[in-house]
């Protein structure tokens, strides 16, 4: 098992130096002179040359990676010309938010996801399953930022029943930063309240960002329940005269969570992606906000910053999944 | 002779398909005495597998649908009972062990658990975890399965087919049910295999005072453990005799058939008699004998009507009008 984890950190490295290679191409082909723009507006010539030379932007583009491949690995992320801060320290504050989100909402789509596929599965072809299809289809078709637009303006501005955006009411003091995720330190400091306040902020942006993931979760393992129920040693545990309730949510279930912790995976991906147009929408400050404000204003390291960090949650996820592969089939253990 | 251990009258069993409405048992009736092992033999798709699992409820309806017909089992009509009555009967008073032991055990739980959960689901619970799992241990070594201790923490997949067939074995027999239907327990092993899973059976069987109903396409292995054979074909039952009268005495033509298309060990294999032809399309079945079209007997009067089954004597009953009393009598 440590093989495992070993080896597959190992990979990871590989890959993200793939991704930033990627990456950093595509900023650099991409139109918009860096230079230019941390001249500023009324920058002469001169000026402008001089910043270039002063960033490095005037050596081969192979060269320029190699330089920024170093500084990634001492920890310097570069500047961010929009904000003037170190990105490092701009991640600091804005992926924790981010990762709130998404773990908050892929959360969400499991704990739903999951029981309502079973149920569609054990209710095939009735009511209850024809209710959850048309639910599923519906969030497989919908935009999420589409969505999240309906919902802020139902049931926020029509309804008021959740606060529009943001991360807590503009009069309530945010609790002491600990892990930066919010829901998290209102629990460690024991504000109930704030606590309160930070869930019905983070519903509807994870509800926007979750949908789609919900309902393809509940697709596949619908699907997967289907196929198990029909599987010989369900026939046989029935033929022992063991009972519905046992035979469904452990006989069939550990079987067909297989495939869904692989849709869970890839979806956990698009979440990550989805971040940028959902927290635009609900104003929620995360580096999905940050990058969209960066990538308007050509600004280059700290959309490497997040493609890298985005891309290290993905690649953790992912790993997390073959691990509880692992923990759920034998046969896969015994292949580790 | 008393009254049958389990008795299936008239039973009729359609599926719904895409394509239509499939008949698949048509009017089977069929008695299993106390102590008795009888053999249900007939070719692939003859409906002897289904008839048993429809029995105690173990085909998915829909699709299945059983339009007429009693099953008596302990007094009770089981076509009658809810899915939690017969799910009281299954596992505990009847016992199934099926053709493939590959894909009827779980291949995500271990041996032991999947052992344990079927006994206290057989005791309805009234059974400690503890003592539950001293008793999958003991019918563990009871099916001769080498290290019990060891393959009892072992997943299905660490076990060869033999190993598990006993385990299902093991499963099947701990509540030491009244009786076992065997639906082809050998077909999917090796040939040694299968001698040996078949004596471990007959031991069983012996042990316990089963009742089985070890179904079979082979008639081989009816022969080595069964004491009544009753066939087979597209739905009904053809024929139904004491063991010895079918392989020296058989009556119904497609039971002659049956018996011709097994070599024999001595004689140089030449020329292995098969039956010409193939099973009746079921989704619109014939309305005479079914097996008249593949029959080298057959005359005007076979596609008439469907033959009843008939009483010859010493428990011998055989569909099929080339018996009827006139027939004979002309």
């Amino acid at each position: 098992m440590l093989k495992l984890i070993y080896r597959r950190l190992l990979m990871m490295v590989v890959m993200l130096l793939g991704l930033l290679a990627i990456m950093f191409v595509v900023a650099n082909v991409a139109p918009g002179d860096p230079a230019r723009l941390a001249a500023g507006p009324d920058a002469t010539r001169d000026m402008v040359e001089t910043i270039r030379v002063e960033r490095g932007l005037d050596k081969p583009l192979p060269q320029r990676f190699v330089i920024y491949l170093g500084s990634v690995v001492t920890g310097d992320l570069g500047t961010s010309i929009h904000t003037g801060r170190a990105v490092l320290h701009d991640l600091a504050i804005y992926f924790p938010a981010t990762l709130e989100l998404v773990l908050f909402s892929i959360g969400l789509a499991i704990v739903l996801g999951i029981p309502l596929g079973v149920i569609a599965a054990v209710n095939h072809n009735q009511l209850a399953d024809h209710i959850i299809r048309i639910f599923a289809v519906s969030g497989v078709a919908m935009p999420m930022f589409w969505l999240g637009l309906m919902l802020q303006w139902y049931l926020a501005l029509e309804l008021n029943w959740f606060p529009l955006g943001g991360q807590l009411d503009l009069m309530s003091d945010p609790p002491t930063r600990i892990t930066g995720m919010l829901t998290v330190d209102a629990l460690l400091t024991g504000n109930f309240a704030i606590f309160l306040g930070a869930v019905a902020h983070l519903f509807l942006p994870a509800l926007s960002l979750s949908f789609p993931a919900l309902a393809s979760i509940i697709r596949v393992n619908r699907a997967e329940m289907l196929e198990t129920l029909n599987r010989d040693y369900i026939t046989n545990a029935r033929a022992q005269g063991i009972g519905p309730l046992r035979i469904v949510a452990a006989y069939a279930l550990k079987n067909a969570l297989l495939p869904t912790l692989a849709m869970i995976g890839l979806r956990f991906g698009w979440m990550l992606g989805g971040t940028v147009l959902v927290e635009g929408v609900f104003d929620w400050p995360g580096v999905g906000l940050y990058a969209a404000k960066a990538a308007i204003s050509s600004d280059f390291e700290p959309i490497m910053a997040v493609t890298l960090v985005l891309g290290a949650s993905f690649m953790l996820a992912n790993l997390l999944i073959d691990l509880t592969y692992a923990a759920l089939d034998p046969r896969v253990r015994a292949q580790v | 002779m008393s009254d049958p251990i389990l008795s299936i009258r008239d039973m009729r069993l359609e599926f719904d398909t895409f394509d239509g409405v499939y008949k698949a048992i048509d009017g089977v009736s069929l008695n299993v005495a106390p102590g008795e092992a009888l053999g249900l033999v007939g070719e692939t798709g003859c409906g002897k597998s289904v008839l048993t699992r429809a029995a105690f409820g173990l085909v998915p309806s829909p699709p299945a649908r059983i339009t007429s017909g009693e099953v008596l089992f302990g007094g009770r009509d089981l076509l009658s009972l809810r899915e939690k009555q017969l799910r009281s009967i299954r596992g505990a008073q009847v016992a199934m062990i099926f053709q493939d032991p590959m894909t009827y055990l779980n291949p995500v739980f271990k041996v032991g658990t999947q052992l344990v959960d079927a006994i206290i689901a057989q005791q309805k619970g009234a059974i400690a975890r503890r003592a539950a799992r001293d008793l999958a241990l003991e019918m563990l070594d009871k099916v001769h399965l080498p290290n019990p201790q060891r393959q009892f923490d072992s997943y299905p997949h660490e076990l060869s087919g033999g190993m598990r067939q006993r385990v299902l074995i093991a499963m099947a027999l701990a509540a030491k049910p009244k009786l076992l239907i065997a639906d082809e327990p050998t077909t999917a092993l090796d040939v040694t295999v299968q001698a040996q899973i078949l004596d471990l059976i007959a031991e069983l069987v012996s042990e316990l005072g089963l009742s089985v109903i070890m179904i079979s396409h082979d008639l081989g292995v009816v022969a080595q453990v069964c004491n009544r054979v009753a066939v087979m074909y597209a739905g009904q039952i053809v024929e139904d005799a004491p063991v010895a009268d079918i392989f020296d005495n058989p009556k119904h033509p497609y039971t002659l058939g049956l018996l011709k298309a097994i070599p024999h060990p001595l004689r140089p294999v030449e020329h292995l008699a098969g039956i010409p032809g193939s099973l009746p399309n079921l989704y619109t079945p014939p309305t005479g004998c079914r097996f008249a079209d593949r029959c080298s007997h057959a005359v005007p009067v076979c596609t008439d009507g469907k033959p009843p089954l008939m009483d010859l004597g010493a428990g011998h009953r055989v569909a099929c009008t080339l018996y009827r009393k006139e027939h004979v009598d002309a």
